[in-house]
């Protein structure tokens, strides 16, 4: 009797992976801390094919390496200060020049996906760009240009040159900027990953709730399993996500974004499908299909590798210490006081 | 392929919303002390200015976390390592707050890469 019992219960199990390994409930064992990092964009850059040949990676890995090593080269002790005017960085180091290389963490190596080392995390469209924004969504953008700037504003990409009203009070600010997600949709839904550094992200699961915990800026999320979706009226900053088992993958689904998330200009209306595969012991694959009508005339995907990591996860507390939120609200309310001492 | 690098460049906080481009600054002191806080780490230090006078300026550095990882703590940097630090002064100039643009040692080796060790560089 015993071993029909012990039969019985075998049979119920599904199909195991080899070296799958599997929670008391029979699904693949999913947790753990991976490392995102990654030198493959979200999007393919022009004139670069889909794939790189091993000889093509191992040259531009050689080459960022080479880039790191030259950045942690000594310089002059008795240099001067920098030129005035700025320095010449442009995007976010603003001609001011962000701070040492050494600070950084960022990818060595490009995502490897069915043996593919991949030049975009978009796999679909086939190009590997985020497809064009609708021409809602471009009406849109212009209205929000002409009107004041609001709190959901994409990190700048042109710092210190924002229009007025920009800096009215910490609510205008980027969410980034205010600790209240990662930027560049680090915490996801979808899960990107970030370019400078922090890229670790733990999952622990259990029967009922998986929970994903970003590194940076801190974010927990609570996935519900094999539940339905909050009331419409109930908004979060990374959405309302629910789980369900499809084989051996874990399909995330999630809605009931808040207007203020705004990943990549989308709106409330953001749906996101997240797929976790276990590929290897010590790597899974992530997918995510993004769809908001308002925002692109269809939908979009993409995906990369997870690879397990030994290192551990650190506790960000970003908000606490945030001087650099307070030093820009000051910088303008410094620029204000004297230009109305001029006009005086 | 070059293009790639743009991409890494892309996602963080305006840097120009917070320094002034227009207020370069050189500081040469001894650290006073560490804040190893997120989202940046501050670094405290000592200027002796030309009439003698000597002030506390702050030079805000990057997330510690990943330093953390590489076995680099505050404890790195001792109080009264001599630094030196180029960069842009904050837009608000009554603060003495600047970016860490290039942090250094006298000789003009980058911090920590020299050395994670906690007393190498006393």
């Amino acid at each position: 009797m015993k071993t029909l019992v012990a039969l019985i219960c075998v049979a119920a199990i599904p199909v195991i992976a080899a070296g799958q390994a599997r929670t008391p409930d029979g699904h693949p064992d999913l947790q753990g801390t991976y490392d995102l990092a990654t030198l493959t964009p979200l999007e393919r850059p022009a004139g670069a094919k889909a794939a790189l040949t091993a000889e093509e990676a191992a040259k531009f890995e050689k080459e960022v390496e080479a880039r790191k090593q030259a950045a942690g080269q000594a310089i002059s002790g008795d240099r001067s200060a920098p030129p005035k005017g700025g320095d010449g960085s442009t995007g976010p180091a603003g001609g001011v020049g962000g701070y040492n290389n050494f600070w950084l963490d960022p990818g060595s190596s490009f995502t490897v996906v069915n043996g593919e080392r991949r030049t975009s995390l978009v796999i679909d469209p086939p190009d590997g760009k985020v497809p064009p924004l609708s021409a809602g969504a471009r009406q849109r953008f212009a209205a929000a240009r002409a009107a004041a700037p609001t709190s959901d504003t994409t990190e700048s990409r042109d710092p210190g040159l924002e229009p007025p009203g920009s800096y009215d009070n910490p609510e205008q600010r980027p969410l980034g900027e205010r600790c209240i997600l990662g930027f560049g949709s680090t915490s996801g839904p979808p899960a990107l990953p970030d370019y400078f550094y922090n890229n670790l992200h733990q999952i622990v699961q259990t029967p009922q709730y998986v929970m994903i915990l970003t590194e940076m800026v801190h974010d927990a999320r609570i996935i519900r399993m094999n539940s339905e979706h909050l009331p419409k009226t109930v908004r979060k900053w990374m959405g309302d996500s629910i789980g369900r088992w499809e084989g051996d993958t874990l399909v995330v689904d999630t809605t009931n974004f808040t207007d203020k998330t705004r990943f990549r200009g989308a709106t409330q209306n953001l749906h996101v499908v997240e797929r976790f595969t276990r590929v290897a012991p010590n790597a899974l694959l992530y997918r995510f299909t993004v769809e908001d009508p308002d925002t692109w005339d269809r939908s979009w995907t993409g995906e990369y590798t997870w690879p397990a990591t030994d290192a551990n996860i650190y506790e960000y507390a970003c908000h606490e210490s945030n001087y650099a939120l307070e030093n820009i609200l000051r910088g303008a309310r410094r620029r204000e006081a004297d230009e109305a001492a001029q006009k005086k | 392929m070059s293009l790639m690098l743009i991409a890494l460049l892309l996602g963080h906080h305006a840097f120009g919303s917070e320094f002034d481009p227009n207020r370069p600054i050189l500081l040469k002191g001894k650290v006073v002390r560490v804040e190893w806080v997120n989202p940046h780490a501050w670094i405290h230090m000592e200027v002796t200015k030309p009439d003698g006078t000597k002030e506390v300026w702050m030079v805000e550095g990057g997330s510690p976390n990943s330093l953390l990882r590489r076995g680099v703590t505050k404890e790195s940097l001792p109080p009264g390592t001599e630094i030196v630090v180029d960069g842009y002064q904050a837009r608000d100039y009554t603060l003495k707050r600047a970016n860490g643009r290039n942090v250094t040692y006298p000789d003009g080796r980058k911090l920590f890469l020299a050395s994670s060790a906690p007393d190498a560089e006393k």
